[in-house]
């Protein structure tokens, strides 16, 4: 009955984690805790993966932020957020309080701020973290981290041994291999893979006064529905080549496009983008696969999952 | 209030002066207060459009839109009877203080100050509202003065002394908003502005819209959609 048929277990070899629904907001366009509380139906969210955080407040990049583009958008936030210590105090609170189920989202700039994050979620208890080794948005550290598969595994095993929960790592769309940084990611004990982050991506406006141009541009990560088509293509290489769950993230609007990426591989996925367009989307898409199960006698999301899967080309 | 993804139907649409089209929604939104916005969907586009209201009777929202681009065109081709889609009501709210207020609104700016005067003027606030605009043809009615090509900024030192002003507030391009403030520093006097940048998410999440603040001496990013979009003039830190 109800919700309980949109129930999702990512399951590692060693740990596995419960979702409410398999749509969750993704890290960056959902805030902390209940921000679009007045938006949606908050029994039929997910989870929210937090926005990034680093071991200091961070206040972000100056200048422009945000570029729209055909069917998507440029950002260049550079990881503005509250600082691990007032997450854990004012935001953490909040998610207890309001039932959310949610995925803390860490970032930073060396071995050590990543190391530390980890011993201080692991002391509080947060159930499940997504590492982010790929903001193409600050100058220092981060998408170094997750574009060589020995420094990224040797991270990777850094923050699980300072880490008992589920272990996500997101990767960047933005490398010469997905593979083999998937492969390093599974090697060094992680639990499972969110991809894909943010494109590089340039958005120039320019204007004509009758004597000059004027030009406006803004670099930074490219987002929105333009780019499924390329996530669709790195969570199906991703598939191809581990065994661990995986959390789709890139384009993502429709229940329809939720089923895609299970054709691919995914076990849930998270909505970016389109929450700034349709603050109600990630309800509405649970809703709707809700209908879609009931009305065509599917006995939980597992089973959905398989008939899709098993759907021949 | 609480804030929503509101229905609404168009009542009306009509040009009110060049490029400048004045709509009139009809939705259940129960309140809306002077220099709150609504943020309005525009198909086959990521960002919704973000419109100070211009005024708010009997359930009615009255906003003012300047074609800008593609987004505006479409609104631009809606017809009375129209369904649209918007958030509201967003943002903070202009401070109403008991004082002798001097309104500036430059260009399009002019919306949410018909609003506040309205306000101002239903709490019996003595207030005067100067607008400018580049070209006769761009004029939108409401004001007790309007100026037409310079700068609206001309005008506000003899204002000011003429009528004792005690605090302004305004709406436009932000070398306006700049201007405004440096005179209300000036004469001492608090200013209240409307800040405007592209936003993506509308309720303080996306932190794309943030402007830099100094307050008790420490930098701040604010959003403009949700801290804001009314920021005292002495607390932005101007470019």
């Amino acid at each position: 009955m109800g919700i309980e048929k949109l129930k999702t277990v990512l399951k590692s070899p060693n740990r596995s984690f419960e979702l409410k629904t398999p749509v969750l907001g993704a890290s960056g366009t959902y805030g902390y805790n209940n921000e679009f509380e007045d938006f949606i139906n908050i029994e039929y969210l997910g989870g929210v993966v937090t926005k990034g955080i680093t071991l200091e407040k961070r206040l972000g990049n100056k200048g422009d932020r945000i570029f729209e583009t055909t069917s998507g958008m440029i950002n260049r936030i550079g990881l503005e957020n509250v600082g691990i210590d007032c997450f854990i105090k004012e935001k953490l609170p909040v998610l207890k309080e309001k039932n959310i189920d949610f995925i803390l989202n860490m970032a930073g700039s060396s071995f050590e701020d990543y190391e530390k994050l980890a011993t201080i979620v692991n002391d509080n208890d947060i159930k499940a973290i997504e590492v982010n080794v790929s903001c193409p948005n600050v100058n220092s550290g981060c998408l170094e981290f997750g574009k060589n598969p020995k420094t990224l595994e040797e991270l990777v095993k850094k923050i699980r041994n300072n880490y008992d929960g589920f272990l996500i790592v997101k990767l960047s769309p933005n490398v010469s291999d997905i593979r083999s940084l998937a492969l390093a990611v599974q090697n060094a004990g992680a639990d499972c893979i969110s991809a894909i982050n943010t494109l590089h991506g340039l958005g120039i406006k320019l204007n004509y006064n009758g004597k000059t141009f004027t030009k406006k541009s803004v670099q930074g990560g490219l987002s929105g529905r333009c780019v499924k088509p390329v996530s669709l293509y790195y969570v199906n290489q991703i598939k191809n080549t581990v065994d661990i769950p995986i959390i789709a993230i890139g384009g993502i609007a429709t229940m329809n496009d939720v089923f895609e990426f299970i054709s691919v591989g995914a076990d849930a996925v998270q909505i970016g983008t389109e929450n700034f367009t349709n603050p109600s989307v990630i309800s509405d898409i649970a809703v709707n696969i809700e209908k879609f199960m009931d009305k065509n006698n599917f006995k939980d999301f597992e089973d959905l999952k398989c008939k899709i899967r098993l759907e021949e080309e | 209030m609480k804030k929503g993804n509101y229905k609404g139907k168009i009542q009306s649409i009509i040009l009110k002066a060049k490029n400048v089209y004045e709509i009139k929604i009809v939705s259940s939104v129960e309140n809306i207060l002077a220099g709150q916005f609504i943020s309005i969907l525009c198909p086959n586009h990521t960002f919704r459009r973000p419109f100070s209201v211009a005024d708010f009777e009997n359930n009615i929202i009255t906003i003012l839109m300047k074609l800008q681009g593609d987004g505006t065109k479409y609104l631009s081709s809606l017809k009375a009877g129209d369904d649209i889609e918007f958030l509201a009501p967003l943002g903070n709210s202009f401070e109403i203080l008991n004082k002798k207020s001097l309104l500036v609104g430059a260009g399009i700016g002019i919306a949410p100050m018909l609003f506040l005067k309205k306000e101002l003027n239903k709490n019996n606030i003595e207030n005067y509202l100067i607008t400018g605009f580049k070209e006769q043809d761009e004029v939108i009615s409401g004001s007790d003065e309007v100026k037409i090509g310079g700068s609206v900024l001309d005008r506000l030192d003899d204002i000011i002394k003429e009528n004792n002003i005690e605090v302004i507030y305004s709406c436009g391009p932000y070398p306006v908003l700049k201007g405004v403030s440096e005179i209300a520093k000036k004469y001492n006097i608090a200013s209240y502005v409307a800040m405007e940048r592209v936003m993506a998410c509308s309720i303080g999440v996306c932190r794309g819209c943030t402007i830099e603040l100094i307050r008790n001496g420490n930098i701040e990013r604010a959003s403009v959609c949700k801290d804001g979009s009314i920021f005292r003039g002495d607390e932005v830190v101007w470019e």
